[in-house]
């Protein structure tokens, strides 16, 4: 038994309340390590950030912090910690270190498909700096956005490789920008809610399988 | 009577070749009789029916039952030709763009390109005598932009006596046309004049965009020739052309606060022409040419706020071209006639996103050998060579031939090299968007560009080395453009089992080469990037076409024709074979890679087209009617799930069928009325198809002045 699930089952996270399922803090040391589990994480985005003049919705205040490890939404006064691996708002994602927080985070996006990609890289990691670990921008990152529908698609076949803010290795995909994920969101359907699967390996090691 | 009214017409053609020389007696003499003769093929008179390559011809009569009046109207309904909307209306054949067919007006090109399609409502049908569309690459004989094939329209030349027609139409969306026709021809002196006005109030098929699909518009149309017998055996032809449309439009804008302004636009294009030529036949043997030819193009246009009538942009765009060339047809041996030629071309551009005045030149020979070995058998071989001021050299060789293997059965075969030369915006576009912030530089001054913006300090860094963010290998493709190019095949069968029947079949191959894509070649310090272009892209688009017309009962005739199509980006299968490609179902969110069987090839292209026709012609009572049914299979519109290709369901749009019927009396042999419907059954797709506006009802009543 891992530390958080039982085997097969999806987490879903909603952004208000991020209702976790119990964890049993009893972990077993002779107990043999299963395989990590893909998780799915639905809806995480940050607090509203009020509106603007013209009645838009205003950029949010502050990012959505999530740790990895725990399955768990951090909330933002703990920026400052390795509490976090990664935080997202709008279509920016960070990861903690380097100019984002103290932790060992890096990444890169790599091209595959997230079930056949079973071993992180060794190399080629970035932290966060004048440009981020996960490059912002249409189709330079995980995301195209189209100038016509206003609509932002994450790229199918790219997966963000991890280190984690303990320097533990993951792969990340990003499934959809909007709110509960619709088939075919429209330009009015709320953005920046990120449905992702992860799969977080928590031994250190870069098997990923 | 007619058939001296047709050596009038063929010696008043500078293409004649020939008619001035020697014919065998056989059925050759009688095909041409019958007018079926195509001057663009080989770039001399020859028979339809014996050209080696495949050439469809629409003849005036064709136009009028099809109650036609711009050239996308005729061209539509042709098998294997479909109109594509970019930028205009423009003719993809044999699968490839319309910036890949040239559009010749008696065998000179118009020029006016938008984004590489010239506009085809541009220009009236209400002069011309036959349109003649050579499918195939055709650069062997035409140069530059003849890849997939040439469309050249022949106006009517005088005709003896003196004789006009007026001719009114007026029909749905408050269109209305106006023509009249003018034609006199003496001993030496020859005239045929033609005016036209075409405006229409426009159509909206999306009314909540608060734009007009196509907003109200009016032009004009001037076209002349003057012939005149110098001599025996000299002759001199003139014409010129002046054609100008208005457009004025409402836009809304919107600011970056989200609020909406609106803005007047007032466009006006026009384009003119100028063409003297002078034919001699020096000999039964030996006929020249000597052609010039000066054309523009102008387009103005001007946005001002609805509000307050202050200007909010203004661009402009002016172009030239002019020719001089010589041609000359030498019977050298009775199974040989050579054709041969030369020019020197200069073309002019300048417009907002130009620099200054740009100037090319260029200056080309061809040559060309039509042999017949043995009566059933033609060869008919040449070459093509264009020496370029922007780009490197063009060698353009052609080969085809033609064998009548029984007297109902003949094949043909060809093979041919196609180029098309980059266009000014490849050559020498400087732009630099001032709201996002990137730039876009033609080949011309791309490298001294990327060094000013690096001497600014406008170009990007390494973090960690320090280097301008500068892609070498891809400046030096973008300094080093080329023409594009192709390698095509053509093969086929004619058949005339009977004297109703008749089917012909034809298959093609065009392999591309060097086709010309945008490509970032810097980075900005303001995140965005340089670009330019460069020749990466291969492609090829092949298939069939099939033709048949059979008649019914003496008037009446039924034709149809189909073309299946396969158009793919090769570079895009090497990708999906190396499993580079992916896509999300929208519903499970599950990520797959795609497999070549998924990829639907180039956009735009219907792997089914076809038509099915039905026309009659009562000459005595002087009835004429049309039904023609036009089919364009399901073609994919746009990328929708990220993979930039063609791959998901929801990319394609539907294909559809349009009926159109026509149908007209003539009293009196001088006045006929006509009735028409277009798109009977009314089909739209408002959401993907901006260029069909439904149901269109429309009546005309045209006058003959003087004995026709």
């Amino acid at each position: 038994m891992n530390a958080f699930f039982s085997r097969g089952m999806l987490l879903t996270l909603t952004a208000a309340t991020l209702n976790l399922a119990a964890c049993s803090d009893d972990n077993d040391a002779d107990e043999v390590a299963p395989a990590p589990e893909v998780t799915t994480v639905s809806n995480l985005a940050p607090a509203a950030g009020g509106s603007t003049s013209t009645g838009q919705p205003a950029t949010p205040k502050h990012y959505a912090f999530f740790n990895l490890a725990t399955n768990k939404e951090v909330p933002y006064t703990d920026s400052a910690s390795t509490k976090w691996d990664i935080a997202v708002r709008a279509t920016t994602i960070l990861v903690n270190g380097g100019t984002s927080g103290p932790g060992k985070g890096q990444a890169q996006v790599v091209e595959g498909l997230f079930s056949t990609l079973t071993s992180a890289p060794e190399t080629g990691y970035q932290q966060d700096g004048a440009t981020k670990a996960i490059p912002t921008g249409s189709g330079k990152g995980w995301y195209n956005y189209d100038a016509t529908t206003h609509l932002i698609s994450p790229i199918a076949g790219k997966v963000i490789m991890l280190r984690t803010a303990t320097g533990n290795y993951a792969k990340l995909e990003v499934m959809s920008y909007y709110k509960d994920a619709p088939a075919t969101p429209a330009a009015t359907t709320p953005s920046g809610y990120y449905t992702f699967r992860y799969l977080y390996q928590p031994d250190g090691s870069r098997n990923l399988n | 009577m007619r058939r001296l009214a047709f050596w009038l017409f063929l010696a008043s053609t500078p293409l004649a070749a020939t008619a001035q020389r020697p014919l065998a007696p056989d059925t050759t003499v009688r095909r041409l009789a019958l007018r079926e003769v195509v001057v663009t093929a080989t770039r001399t008179a020859k028979a339809l029916t014996e050209v080696p390559i495949p050439v469809t011809v629409v003849g005036k009569e064709q136009i009028n039952a099809m109650g036609a009046l711009r050239l996308n109207d005729v061209l539509g309904e042709q098998t294997g030709l479909t109109i594509v909307a970019d930028h205009g209306r423009g003719v993809q054949l044999q699968g490839l763009n319309p910036e890949y067919t040239l559009i010749l007006v008696d065998g000179e090109p118009l020029i006016g390109r938008t984004a590489g399609t010239l506009e085809l409502s541009r220009l009236a049908v209400g002069n011309i005598e036959r349109v003649e569309i050579v499918k195939g690459p055709a650069s062997a004989l035409w140069g530059s932009e003849a890849l997939a094939g040439v469309v050249n329209i022949i106006t009517q030349k005088p005709q003896p006596g003196t004789h006009g027609n007026l001719r009114l139409r007026y029909g749905s969306n408050r269109t209305a046309d106006l023509g009249a026709t003018f034609n006199t021809k003496g001993k030496r002196l020859g005239l045929t004049v033609f005016g036209n006005r075409y405006s229409s109030a426009g159509y909206t098929l999306r009314p909540e965009s608060g734009t007009a699909t196509v907003p109200p518009f009016a032009n004009y149309t001037g076209q002349a020739r003057l012939t005149y017998t110098l001599g025996e055996h000299t002759n001199l032809s003139f014409s010129g052309r002046y054609f100008w449309e208005n457009q004025h439009s409402t836009l809304p804008m919107t600011g970056e606060d989200g609020s909406t302004t609106d803005v007047q636009l007032r466009g006006r294009q026009l384009d003119y022409s100028l063409n003297p030529v002078l034919t001699h036949t020096f000999s039964q043997k030996l006929f020249g040419t000597a052609r010039f030819y000066h054309a523009g193009y102008r387009t103005k246009e001007d946005y001002t706020y609805t509000a307050t009538g202050a200007p909010y942009d203004a661009t402009y765009f002016n172009q030239t071209f002019t020719r001089p060339e010589v041609q000359l047809d030498w019977q050298l041996h009775p199974q040989h006639t050579l054709t041969m030629g030369g020019g020197f071309l200069t073309e002019t551009v300048s417009a907002t996103r130009y620099d200054q005045r740009q100037r090319m030149y260029s200056g080309y020979a061809f040559a060309q050998d039509d042999w017949t070995p043995l009566p059933s058998l033609n060869v008919v071989a040449g070459a093509r060579f264009d020496g370029h001021s922007q780009y490197k050299g063009q060698l353009s060789p052609k080969i085809s031939g033609r064998y009548q293997v029984l007297s109902w059965l003949a094949v043909r075969g060809s093979a041919g090299r196609g180029f098309r030369a980059p266009d000014f915006r490849q050559l020498y576009l400087n732009f630099s968007n001032p709201t996002v912030g990137y730039s876009v530089f033609g080949t011309h001054q791309v490298r001294e560009k990327v060094a000013q913006l690096a001497e600014q300090g406008q170009l990007a860094r390494d973090g960690a080395t320090g280097e301008l963010l500068i892609n070498q290998t891809l400046l030096d493709q973008a300094s080093s453009l080329t023409a594009e190019s192709s390698s095509a095949y053509n093969a086929g069968v004619q058949l005339t089992p009977g004297q109703k029947l008749t089917l012909g079949i034809n298959f093609f191959h065009n392999d591309l080469r060097d086709l010309i894509e945008t490509v970032a070649v810097a980075q900005k310090t303001n995140g965005q990037s340089v670009y330019s272009y460069r020749n990466v892209s291969r492609a090829y688009t092949q298939g069939a076409e099939v033709e048949a017309s059979y008649q019914l009962l003496p008037g009446l005739t039924l034709s149809g024709g189909y073309q299946f199509l396969l158009a793919k980006d090769k570079t895009a299968i090497e990708r999906l074979k190396a499993g580079q490609v992916y896509r999300r179902d929208p519903t499970t969110l599950a990520t797959e890679r795609v497999t070549v069987a998924d990829y639907g090839g180039l956009y735009n292209r219907s792997r089914h087209s076809g038509n099915l026709k039905l026309f009659y012609q009562h000459t005595q009572r002087g009835y004429s009617a049309s039904l023609r049914g036009i089919y364009r299979g399901r073609y994919g519109l746009q990328d929708r799930n990220g993979n930039q290709l063609l791959d998901a369901d929801n990319e394609y749009v539907a294909g559809y069928w349009l009926w159109n019927v026509a149908a007209s009396k003539t009293f009196r042999e001088r006045y006929t009325a006509q009735l028409g419907l277009d798109n009977a059954l009314n089909y739209t797709d408002a959401a993907n198809i901006s260029t069909l506006p439904g149901r269109l009802y429309y009546a005309s009543l045209a006058v003959n002045l003087g004995k026709p």
